[in-house]
């Protein structure tokens, strides 16, 4: 794939907003996703980074709510340290998404409102309602998260070697805002179960969903092009 | 023996509308085989080509027996005779019909395509048969009729049009995924030559207009016929295809016009672009201007539109962040006023 395109391209003033053409302090000498010709796994490929890519977006968003309400508080340097990573997580999937060519997922608006609306709902309960609700999500991440490991390690593990590192790198990242959130009283607040429960229900449902976002006319006709090229 | 050879020339000649000259050269293939067959002096070979030339796939295995005949006794260039991938259930499904036709005339007929060990996939048979079929659109339209008159310069019976269940909506979907292939190489060429520092890059709305543009011209020589093309395209059961095809040709456009966005931008970019193509392409068809100046002029005003909302929407963005942050400060300071803001 065309890496390290992104900087050569020139653009003037005045033209549609392009957002992620400006410099990422990534290193660009690899590429994460295996390249292959077999439609079955590029299709698979491109499914989970669309989801990876919009459950970090939804995390961004989930602490961006929580930044709102409790940005004026004492608990805004932690926030903020934990929104930072995501940030960093998200920023590295826009880079998968724009080199690999990989459809974003059609359902972001609703991961906008909704992961903001969480967030803020939660800090609404205070610092340890923001906390449970970090604990919950990061929970369902790194589930998910998981599982995708477990599925590359099962179909080749020598081929992903890149992708699987990123993603456990991610994961680990992920487990450590859950300890975090654990460590300054996630648990106290009232109704923390219940509270638990539906928050990772409604993410099971998030990536369930966004799993199954198939764009019927945007999925490729790749093999096509492969008949002329012989 | 003679009832093998008597048997490939029934197979012939009761195919329909099948030239004299072609039964002929069948004649002469039985005739060597049967030579081969003989020399082979296998009894078995000889009991079980007839009856198995006999069923459904009786071309294919016809072919198959043939060739092993040639192979093993004249060991001459004789070009193999296009078969089918075996496995494949897909094709298998729609090669029996071909094989009455396509094979036991392409191994002798097919004495300028594939030559030595290369098999020719069923696929790739028929991307030749349609590529050739363009030349006769603008005489047939795009028609059943343009495809056989294809298939019969490249040597082929014209019942070959048999092997295209969609008749004109495949060629018109070759026509089309031919053309977004050139734009895709050619357009990945330039973008090397950038990256090479060989060329300039293009501003924006230029390389979107320039690609446009040249995709567009593409259709100038089938443009007479282009609307019956076009209709063929908005058939029922050709709509998820042709959608394919266009929305293929868009992300193309765009991701070499260096599009990166991952977030609604991705899908408000191209129905932008999609739109675009497609007026542009219905303004073309009944433009009468030299070189088609009309269209092209249509086409400058579009995209300028099209980079004129996205900025107002920018500016519209901006104003309704600066209007917001107005009226939070009008709202503190109301609570301040008012001593609500007083934390006690």
């Amino acid at each position: 794939m065309l890496r390290g395109s992104q900087q050569t391209i020139l653009l003037t003033a005045g033209q549609p907003c392009i957002n992620s053409i400006s410099a990422v302090p990534f290193v660009r000498g690899y590429s994460v996703l295996p390249p292959t010709n077999d439609e079955e796994e590029k299709s698979m490929l491109h499914r989970m980074m669309r989801v990876d890519h919009a459950g970090e977006y939804g995390a961004n968003r989930i602490y961006a709510g929580q930044m709102a309400v409790l940005g004026c508080t004492q608990t805004r340097p932690l926030i903020q340290e934990m929104w930072d990573q995501e940030k960093k997580h998200l920023s590295k999937f826009n880079e998968i998404l724009g080199d690999n060519r990989v459809r974003p997922t059609l359902l972001l608006p609703l991961w906008n409102i909704a992961g903001f609306a969480l967030g803020a709902g939660s800090a609404l309960l205070g610092k340890e309602g923001a906390m449970a609700c970090t604990v919950a999500v990061e929970e369902s991440i790194s589930e998910h998260y998981n599982s995708q490991i477990r599925t590359l390690m099962e179909k080749d593990p020598e081929k992903y070697t890149e992708l699987l590192q990123m993603i456990k790198e991610f994961r680990d990242d992920e487990m450590e805002h859950h300890d975090t959130g654990l460590e300054h009283d996630a648990e106290s607040v009232p109704g923390y179960q219940l509270m638990k429960a539906i928050i990772q229900t409604g993410c099971k449902a998030a990536i369930y969903v966004s799993e199954r976002d198939v764009c019927v006319c945007t999925d490729h006709l790749e093999h096509k092009r492969a008949v002329f090229a012989f | 023996m003679y009832f093998f050879y008597s048997l490939c020339i029934c197979n012939h000649i009761g195919c329909m509308r099948s030239p004299l000259w072609l039964d002929m050269a069948a004649l002469v293939r039985a005739l060597r085989a049967g030579r081969a067959l003989r020399g082979l002096g296998s009894v078995a070979v000889q009991g079980t080509v007839s009856p198995q030339c006999r069923n459904a796939r009786r071309g294919f295995h016809c072919a198959t027996l043939l060739r092993l005949a040639d192979d093993s006794k004249s060991g001459t260039s004789v070009p193999p005779p296009s078969f089918h991938e075996v496995p494949t259930a897909g094709e298998s499904s729609s090669s029996s019909e071909p094989s009455e036709d396509g094979q036991p005339n392409t191994s002798y007929q097919d004495q300028s395509g594939e030559h030595g060990e290369d098999y020719e996939t069923e696929e790739q048979l028929q991307v030749r048969i349609l590529t050739s079929a363009l030349e006769f659109v603008p005489e047939h339209g795009w028609t059943v009729e343009a495809i056989a008159a294809g298939a019969e310069t490249l040597g082929l019976s014209s019942a070959s049009t048999g092997m295209f269940n969609n008749g004109a909506g495949d060629l018109v979907l070759h026509f089309v995924a031919q053309c977004n292939a050139q734009l895709a190489d050619t357009l990945a060429e330039q973008h090397n030559l950038v990256q090479l520092g060989q060329a300039e890059s293009k501003e924006m709305a230029e390389f979107l207009r320039d690609a446009v543009e040249m995709r567009l011209r593409m259709l100038i020589p089938y443009i007479d016929t282009w609307p019956q093309a076009m209709s063929i395209l908005l058939l029922p059961h050709n709509i998820p295809d042709s959608l394919k095809h266009l929305s293929t040709m868009v992300d193309d456009i765009w991701y070499y016009a260096g599009d990166r966005s991952t977030d609604m931008n991705w899908y408000t970019r191209r129905a932008a672009l999609t739109g675009i193509y497609n007026t542009t392409e219905l303004v073309m068809v009944q433009d009468s201007s030299p070189d088609f100046e009309d269209t092209w002029a249509f086409l400058d005003n579009r995209i300028k539109d099209v980079v004129n909302m996205a900025n107002t929407a920018k500016q519209v963005q901006a104003t309704g962040e600066a209007v917001v942050q107005g009226l939070m400060g009008a709202a503190i300071t109301l609570k301040n006023l008012t001593g609500m803001n007083q934390r006690r």
